[in-house]
């Protein structure tokens, strides 16, 4: 089946371009979804901006670095407390965010000074913190304020700290995607490679793409150490500033979300000859595939596979258990674009569970090729989907349960199916053999619920 | 051999990531690394990997060896001629599908 104009798409024709079912026998050389293209003026995007994709995504998640964001106070407060990262040091990065307050006195006159002074009131207000992510936005890149100069008049009059400069104003971009590559090329040309890691064993790897949603980093740590393999850098779930300067010394970098941070891998492999391989985190039998290929690497099989043994003797049952009731059950993924095809064998192969639908908010090609690979013959694939699109293709398809975000979420509630929170996780983490059990309850739980049914009763004819 | 061919090629697609990579020259780069390391662990001997690259694609390779033995019974009473035309022919048709014949406009973008 070539492309398809959804019924509620006839005023806006371009957006056939976008969405896609795949029919049997066809692959990615026939059909593949326009993406991140702009918006087509007249659908009602669910994206974020550029400056959010560096900011909430990437930086924010950093555990012991000021988020100072240049702009008006609601770019800093909209990025603020929305994404479960946790970290070990009592979730500093969580609790705090930074802004210089831009008002219109300063569009007209120039906020350099205004960006001075919050620069120093932050590092005085918290002396523990040396070190700085600096965040041009809208407002302060179109007057044209130069972050760079102010940053280094603040360093060299405090020798001791260290800011790091992202000018990716929110309008730089067709989405959220254009924020993450930004950060990622930034901080490799300017940061990585300006400070040593000590070395404290002889298998090294950067983690890159994990975040640590409700602890994904931690669980992943527990198998690293068990296998002896020191993760010089995660990128960038419960990592410091300092760890992420030392990424040139890791002899693999592992990558997960490649869509946030493949270009930081790619950089990697081509200054410093540190060569990339992908791996899904999520699922069983993807998590062993990746943990052998690491083991393959270092030359590590046996402790590998015993940690594999280990991990499935202790979570497989529980796994089949919720196998044993999901089978069958119809999933719709509507998320950013990586968990499109991170899951969709994932659950069909470790769970019976059908993915009907897959939508992406700021997914490239290269996503919908994956997505598209794995996924199933009748499935809707659709680009940077909007609100009327989603309501029809449930009527296509009827899913069981959606995975998707908040905003998603709170418009499917009201159709009384479930949702669960593909973003952030309900109860996590996701990731690894414990991770993908959470998942399966939560999807047990959501399908299973009897909320559902009675939500759909109108109390006055009970 | 066209439809042996055939069902490597629908298994890597479905399964395995490094033939997506951002760029033509990665996905050149891991077809031939990987698939060369797959041949040869199927068929032996194995030199030992001089680089960490191809450490890297050797890994890949002996998961997806495993993987081709344990679904395709067939493969294993192939001799070492049939296994090299046969991933001559899986390699092909990789680079058709993810390189040459690929709608991906952002393959051949310089930087990444």
């Amino acid at each position: 089946m070539p492309m398809v104009l959804l019924e509620c798409d006839k005023d806006i024709p371009e957006r056939e371009q976008h969405v896609y079912i795949k029919a049997e026998g066809e692959n990615t050389t026939m059909f593949l979804p326009a993406s991140n293209v702009a918006t087509i003026p007249g659908t009602l995007s669910e994206r974020g901006c550029s400056f959010c994709g560096a900011k909430l995504v990437i930086g924010a998640v950093i555990k012991d670095t000021i988020q100072l964001i240049h702009g008006p106070i609601g770019c800093a407060y909209d990025t603020w407390h929305t994404k479960r990262y946790i970290s070990d040091n009592d979730n500093f990065q969580l609790k705090y965010a930074w802004s210089s307050g831009m008002k219109e006195s300063h569009v007209i006159f120039g906020g350099e000074k205004q960006l001075e002074k919050s620069i120093n009131e932050a590092f005085d207000a918290m002396p523990e913190s040396k070190r700085m992510f600096l965040y041009t936005t809208c407002t302060t890149a179109l007057i044209g304020d130069d972050t760079r100069a102010v940053a280094r008049r603040v360093m060299d009059q405090r020798p001791d700290v260290d800011i790091f400069i992202i000018e990716c104003p929110g309008f730089a971009g067709v989405s959220q995607s254009k924020g993450h590559h930004v950060l990622n090329i930034s901080w490799m040309n300017d940061k990585v490679g300006t400070l040593e890691p000590e070395i404290t064993s002889p298998y090294t790897i950067n983690f890159i793409g994990d975040y640590n949603i409700q602890g994904d980093t931690f669980l992943l740590q527990e198998y690293w150490d068990r296998l002896g393999i020191q993760v010089i850098a995660h990128f960038t779930g419960n990592a410091t500033y300092d760890e992420l300067r030392c990424m040139h010394r890791a002899q693999l970098n592992v990558v997960n979300c490649a869509r946030s941070a493949g270009y930081i891998a790619n950089e990697l492999k081509k200054r410093y000859g540190i060569p990339r391989l992908d791996m899904d985190a999520w699922g069983f039998r993807y998590m062993a595939d990746g943990l052998r290929k690491i083991g393959a690497f270092f030359g590590i099989e046996d402790k590998v596979e015993q940690l594999i043994e280990e991990e499935y003797a202790k979570y497989k049952p529980q796994l089949d258990w919720y196998r044993e009731r999901l089978t069958g059950k119809k999933m719709a993924i509507w998320t950013g674009g990586p968990r499109l095809w991170h899951w969709t064998r994932a659950v069909e192969e470790d769970l019976g569970v059908e993915v009907v639908a897959m939508s992406s908010k700021f997914g490239h090609q290269e996503d919908f090729e994956k997505a598209i690979a794995r996924g199933r013959v009748g499935t809707v694939y659709i680009d940077d989907a909007n609100e009327k699109e989603f309501f029809e293709v449930i009527d296509m398809v009827r899913p069981d349960v959606i995975f998707t975000g908040p905003r998603v979420g709170e418009l499917v509630k009201k159709m009384h199916i479930p949702y669960i929170n593909g973003h952030a996780y309900h109860n996590g983490p996701y990731m690894g053999f414990l991770g993908f059990v959470n998942l399966a309850r939560d999807m047990y739980n959501a399908v299973k619920s009897p909320m559902w049914k009675l939500a759909a009763q109108d109390i006055r004819e009970v | 051999m066209e439809n042996k061919i055939e069902q490597l090629t629908e298994y890597i697609q479905k399964d395995c990531l490094w033939q997506f990579f951002s760029r033509a020259w990665d996905r050149e780069e891991n077809i031939e690394g990987v698939l060369n390391g797959t041949e040869a662990l199927l068929t032996g001997p194995v030199e030992e990997a001089t680089s960490d690259m191809d450490r890297c694609h050797m890994a890949d390779a002996k998961v997806l060896s495993r993987a081709f033995t344990s679904s395709f019974g067939w493969i294993r009473d192939m001799n070492k001629e049939e296994l090299h035309a046969l991933f001559q022919g899986v390699k092909q048709r990789m680079r058709e599908i993810v390189i040459t014949s690929s709608h991906n406009e952002e393959l051949h973008v310089k930087n990444y």
